[in-house]
C-alpha cells in the first residue's frame, strides 16, 4: 500500500465544486448522459403493497410477530405493569438495572421513578446513567420505544438527549415498555411517518434478540446485543 | 393443419423415438407433418457459450429452412426458447434476416404447448402409464411452459414428484464438458432426488437433460428410464408399442 | 487465475472436498427453504420485487443526480463525505483519518466492500489493529481464512474447525457447542468494544433525499461498531443508493427474507449524521467514503443491471454450482452467480471465465429480489469475452458451425459418431479424446441405430 501523504478527499473541503468528488460527479454525468434512461421512478406510495390490513388488530399482530422473532411479550395494564417488570427483573436475578426514561416514549420520568422505587424495595439497584461501567456491568436495561411495527414485531428505539444507544444494545437483557397506541401496522406506515418528521441521529429497528447462524446455520441468540428482549405491552 | 417438425440435433441423433412419437401424435390429431431435411441445429450451444456470431449464422439458416411453413413444432422447449427469444436479437443488424427470424420465432411451438394451445388437446386426459412416474422440469423451459404446466399434464398419472421439483440436472451445454466434475456433481444431486422418489420412469422433455441424467444414472447403476412426454402420449393413444 | 485450465482444476478439486460440499449444501438448502417459507407469508411479493427492481434500475440510470443529492444531504447532517476512485484510494483515505486522529484499534462490521478493497491488510500496515466483529468474519480472521459467502462467511466450515480455531487462539477449553463458541467470541470482543476508537462498516443502502445510511445486522456487532468508537467510517459503493426514505421499507421487506428467511434482520439501523451534541453516546465523527473502484465503468457499460444488486446472497444459496464447490473455488471476494458477473467487471479479464461456471439454470434469477437476469448477463459477458477463449476451442467451434451449416457434413458427423465404442448395452464408458470430458463422469449413449431423419425417410414420410 502506498503511503503517499495525500489529504483526505472531503466534499466539505471543496467548496465551489472543484474537489475530486465534484470532478467525479461531473465526469459521471457526462459519461452517462448519452446512455438511455428508460426507467421511471415508481410512485412514492406503497399503499398497494401493504402486508398489514388497516383493520387488523395491531396489538395482537405485534405480539404474535414479536414472539415469533424471539421476544417475550407481556400484555400488561397501567395497574400491573410495575409488578410485571419487577417479576422479570426478579426472574433474572439481576442486581444492577439501567432505567432510561425518554420523552416521547411510554417510559416517562414518573414511571421510571416508580420503577426505580419498586426495584429498590426488592433489593435491586436501579441507575439512570450512561457511563461505560454501567452499560457493560448492568444486568438489564429498561427503556421506552418511540414506535413499534405490528407487521414484523419490531421495536423502534432512537437516540436523543436522554437516550443512550448502548442501553438497548450492551446489557444482556433489554426490557422495553410499549404503549399499544404506539403500534403502527405496516413497515410502510412507520417510514411514511418518519419521512414527515425530523430524524434523530440514530434510529434502531429492533426485531427480536441479537442472533447469529454463522456456525453450521444453527441459530444462537445473544451474540453482542441482548440475548433476551422482554416487551411490556401496555393496554 | 400443416406442421413442420424441428427435431433438434440431439433428438435426431440420440432420441429419434421422441420425434417418431411427435409425428404420430400430430397426425392422430389431424395435422399434416413435414420434415425439412435441411435442418440441423438452432445454434443454442454456441449462443449459451457466448459465440454469438456462430449462433447468428445458424439461426439465420433455420429461418430459411423453415420459411415455407406456417407452424414449426419441436420436442425441446430450450430450442424453442432459442428460436423465439434469443434468435431475432442476434440478427438485429440485418433487417431482412431479422424479419425472417421474427417470423420463425412467431410460428415456432414447443410440442406440448402446441397440443394444448393450438390443437386444444387435453393432454392429461389422454396420458396413461402402467407404473408410477416422476419428472424432470427443464430449467430452460421457463419461458415456454412452467412447472405447473408440466404437473398439470401429468396430473392423472401416479406422479411421485422429486422433493426439489426444479433442480437443474447440471447439463448446461458446453458447461457439461468445460467443467465436467462440477456438472457431474450437480447431476449427482439431481439423480439423488429422482432416485428417492421410488419411481423408475422419468418424464423429461429435453433430450439434453436426458443425455445427462441417463448417462449419470447408467454410470451409477440406477434403474431409471427416461421418456419424452410425446412418447408416453403416443403409447397411451395406441400409436406406438410401449418401449421397455 | 488467467487460464480456464486453472479454474477447471480448482473447481474439480472443490467438488471432491466432501466436508466443504456437505457443509455448504446443508447451510445453503436451509437458507433456500427459509427464504421460500418467509416469502410464502408475505403478500404482494412479485409486486414488491417489481418495484424494488424498478427503483434500483432507475437509480443506476440516473446515478449522478442521486449521488449529488446524497452527498449534499449527508454533509448537511454533519457527515464528512470522501470520494475514492479505487480501492487503494479508499484505504489511504481511511488510514489518514485514523492517523490524523491517533486511532489505533478499529472494529469492523461485516462488509464485502471492505473485503473488495483489502482494507484490513492496508490498515494493519499503517499500525492500526483491525478486529472483525461479525462472528463469521471473526472466525475467518483468527483462522487466517477467507470468507466463502457474502452473507455467511464461514458457510464452508463445520463446528469442529471453528472449535479448533477458538481453542488455539484463546487457549480456552475445546468445545464444539455453537452456543459456547459464540460465548467465547462474545467475551473476547466485549473487551475490544470497550476500548476501540474507530468503527468501520459497509452500508446496505444510502438514501439520497435524506443522506441517511441504512445498516442491517443480526448479531449486534454492527451496532456496537457504530456506537462505541468515537469515529465511524462507512464505506459506501457509489451504486448503493435509493432515492427516498419511503423506498427503504421495500428493500427491508425483501432483503432479510432473501438472505436468511427472517422477516427483518434483528437490527436495522438508520444513521443520520454523527452523534448530536446532547446525545450520551455514539461517534462524534461520521465519515462516508464513497467508493467507485470500477463501478462507474460498469454503469456506462453493457451490463449495468448488475449494479442493482443489494448483496443479499440469495443467488449463492440458490445456485447448484455454488452448492457443489463453495465460494473459495471462485477465487474472488464475490463468489456465486452474482460474483461471476461482478468479478470480471471489477477485477478484469483474468476473471472472465467465471461467467462460464454456470449451467444457466436460472435459479439465481428467480431468487434475486431485484430481478437481475443473471443468466442473461452471464451469456452477455461470455459473448464479450469469446474472442479471448482458447484458440483450440474457437477452432473447434468454427468446425462445428461449418458442419451445422452443411447438411451433408452434419449427416456425416452423425454417422461417424456410430464408431464410438460400445462398451456394453449401447453405452460408451470410455470416450476417446475430447469425449473423455463427458465419459470420465458419465456414460454416453451410443447414437441411435437410425437417426430420426433416416426413420423419417424410410418409414414416416409416406405413412399418412
Amino acid at each position: 500500500m502506498s503511503t503517499d501523504p495525500q489529504p483526505p478527499l472531503t466534499a466539505a473541503e471543496t467548496p465551489g465544486g472543484t474537489g475530486p468528488l465534484d470532478a467525479f460527479l461531473h465526469a459521471l454525468r457526462r459519461r452517462t448522459e448519452a446512455a438511455p434512461h428508460p426507467t421511471p421512478l415508481p410512485d412514492r406510495s406503497n399503499a398497494a403493497l401493504r402486508a398489514v390490513r388497516p383493520a387488523e388488530e395491531l396489538a395482537a399482530r405485534f405480539a404474535a410477530e414479536a414472539t415469533a422473532a424471539g421476544c417475550v411479550v407481556h400484555r400488561v395494564t397501567e395497574a400491573n405493569w410495575l409488578a410485571a417488570a419487577k417479576d422479570i427483573v426478579g426472574s433474572l436475578s439481576a442486581r444492577l438495572v439501567l432505567v432510561q426514561p425518554q420523552p416521547g416514549t411510554a417510559l416517562t420520568a414518573e414511571r421510571a421513578a416508580a420503577l426505580a422505587d419498586a426495584l429498590a424495595t426488592a433489593g435491586r439497584s436501579a441507575v439512570s446513567k450512561w457511563d461505560d461501567d454501567t452499560l457493560f456491568n448492568c444486568d438489564a436495561a429498561v427503556t421506552g420505544v418511540v414506535a413499534a411495527i405490528a407487521e414484523t414485531g419490531t421495536l423502534v428505539c432512537v437516540s436523543g438527549p436522554a437516550a443512550a444507544r448502548g442501553a438497548s444494545l450492551i446489557p444482556p437483557v433489554h426490557i422495553a415498555l410499549l404503549d399499544r397506541t404506539q403500534i403502527v401496522g405496516d413497515l410502510f406506515d412507520y417510514f411514511d411517518r418518519l419521512a414527515n418528521t425530523g430524524s434523530p441521529a440514530n434510529i434502531n429497528l429492533i426485531t427480536g434478540p441479537s442472533k447469529t447462524a454463522d456456525i453450521e446455520g444453527i441459530l444462537i441468540t445473544g451474540v453482542h446485543g441482548p440475548g433476551v428482549v422482554h416487551v411490556l405491552l401496555l393496554e | 393443419m400443416d406442421v413442420a417438425l424441428f427435431i433438434t440435433c440431439l433428438s435426431d441423433t440420440f432420441y429419434p423415438r421422441a420425434g417418431d412419437a411427435i409425428v404420430r401424435v400430430l397426425r392422430h390429431f389431424g395435422c399434416r407433418v413435414h420434415f425439412p431435411a435441411g435442418q440441423t441445429c438452432c445454434g443454442q450451444p454456441a449462443f449459451n457459450s457466448g459465440f454469438h456470431r456462430a449462433a447468428a449464422v445458424l439461426i439465420r439458416r433455420m429461418a430459411t429452412v423453415f420459411e415455407p411453413f406456417t407452424h414449426v413444432v419441436t420436442p425441446s422447449a430450450s430450442c424453442a426458447a432459442m428460436v423465439k427469444q434469443h434468435g431475432p436479437p442476434l440478427l438485429a443488424d440485418d433487417p431482412g434476416a431479422h424479419a425472417a427470424s421474427v417470423r420463425l420465432a412467431e410460428k415456432t411451438w414447443e410440442f406440448c404447448t402446441f397440443l394444448r394451445d393450438r390443437l386444444n388437446v387435453d393432454i392429461a386426459a389422454h396420458l396413461q402409464a402402467r407404473e408410477p412416474v416422476t419428472f424432470h422440469y427443464p430449467c430452460h423451459a421457463r419461458s415456454i411452459y412452467g412447472l405447473d404446466d408440466l404437473r398439470a399434464w401429468l396430473s392423472r398419472l401416479d406422479v411421485r414428484p422429486p422433493a426439489r421439483t426444479d433442480l437443474c440436472c447440471g447439463f448446461g451445454g458446453l458447461f457439461a464438458v468445460e467443467f465436467p466434475e462440477l456438472s457431474a456433481a450437480m447431476l449427482g444431486d439431481k439423480l439423488d432426488e429422482l432416485a428417492a422418489t421410488g419411481a423408475r420412469l422419468v418424464i423429461c422433455n429435453e433430450s439434453a437433460c436426458t443425455l445427462q441424467m441417463a448417462g449419470g444414472a447408467h454410470r451409477r447403476g440406477l434403474p431409471l428410464r427416461f421418456k419424452h412426454l410425446a412418447e408416453l402420449l403416443a403409447e397411451s393413444l395406441g400409436l406406438m408399442e410401449a418401449a421397455a | 487465475m488467467s487460464r480456464t485450465g486453472d479454474l477447471r482444476a480448482r473447481i474439480a478439486a472443490a467438488t471432491t472436498d466432501r466436508r466443504v460440499v456437505n457443509a455448504v449444501h446443508l447451510a445453503a438448502w436451509r437458507k433456500v427453504d427459509a427464504r421460500a417459507e418467509s416469502f410464502a407469508k408475505l403478500p404482494h411479493v412479485e409486486a414488491l420485487r417489481d418495484k424494488a427492481a424498478q427503483i434500483r434500475q432507475h437509480v443506476i440510470e440516473n446515478l449522478p443526480r442521486y449521488l449529488e443529492c446524497f452527498v449534499e444531504r449527508a454533509t448537511a447532517l454533519g457527515a464528512q463525505v470522501h470520494f475514492a476512485p479505487d480501492g487503494a484510494a479508499a484505504c489511504r483515505t481511511i488510514a489518514q483519518i485514523a492517523a490524523a486522529r491517533g486511532l489505533s484499534l478499529a472494529v469492523k462490521g461485516k462488509s464485502m466492500t471492505s473485503e473488495e478493497i483489502g482494507l484490513n491488510v492496508a490498515l494493519e500496515a499503517t499500525g492500526v489493529r483491525v478486529v472483525e466483529t461479525d462472528l463469521g468474519e471473526f472466525i475467518v480472521q483468527i483462522d487466517h481464512d477467507r470468507p466463502s459467502h457474502i452473507i455467511t462467511p464461514i458457510i464452508h466450515k463445520d463446528r469442529r474447525q471453528v472449535a479448533r480455531a477458538m481453542a488455539r487462539e484463546f487457549g480456552c477449553p475445546y468445545t464444539e457447542d455453537p452456543a459456547e463458541l459464540t460465548k467465547i467470541a462474545r467475551r473476547h470482543l466485549r473487551d475490544i468494544f470497550r476500548r476501540c476508537d474507530l468503527g468501520i462498516t459497509g452500508v446496505n443502502l444510502g438514501v439520497a433525499e435524506t443522506g441517511t445510511l441504512c445498516l442491517i445486522t443480526n448479531e449486534g456487532n454492527g451496532r456496537m461498531t457504530i456506537t462505541r468508537p468515537r469515529v465511524h467510517v462507512a464505506l459506501l459503493g457509489i451504486d448503493k443508493i435509493v432515492p427516498r426514505l419511503t423506498d427503504l421499507p421495500i428493500f427491508l421487506k425483501l432483503l432479510a427474507r432473501s438472505s436468511t428467511g427472517q422477516p427483518m434482520g434483528a437490527y436495522t439501523t438508520l444513521i443520520n449524521g454523527p452523534k448530536r451534541p446532547d446525545d450520551p453516546d455514539g461517534p462524534g465523527e461520521l465519515h462516508v467514503v464513497l467508493l467507485d473502484n470500477g463501478r462507474s465503468d460498469i454503469l456506462t457499460g453493457p451490463l449495468r443491471e448488475v449494479l442493482r444488486c443489494v448483496r443479499c446472497g440469495a443467488c449463492l444459496n440458490a445456485c447448484p454450482a455454488y452448492r457443489n464447490i463453495g465460494g473459495h473455488a471462485y477465487s474472488s471476494v464475490y463468489p456465486g452467480p452474482i460474483g461471476s458477473l461482478l468479478s470480471p467487471l471489477l477485477y478484469g479479464h483474468a476473471y472472465d471465465d467465471l461467467a462460464r461456471v454456470s449451467s444457466l439454470c436460472g435459479a439465481c434469477r428467480l431468487a434475486c429480489p431485484v430481478q437481475i437476469d443473471i443468466p442473461e448477463l452471464l451469456v452477455r459477458l461470455r459473448a464479450l469475452a469469446c474472442t479471448r477463449q482458447p484458440r483450440a476451442k474457437r477452432v473447434l467451434l468454427r468446425l462445428w458451425q461449418w458442419a451445422m451449416q452443411t447438411p451433408w457434413a452434419y449427416r456425416l458427423g452423425q454417422r461417424l459418431m456410430r464408431f464410438l465404442p460400445d462398451d456394453g448395452g449401447g453405452w460408451t464408458r470410455h470416450g476417446p479424446g475430447l469425449l473423455r470430458a463427458w465419459t470420465d463422469t458419465r456414460d454416453l449413449p451410443c447414437p441411435a441405430v437410425r437417426s430420426f431423419r433416416s426413420i423419417w425417410e424410410n418409414e414416416l414420410r409416406d405413412e399418412h
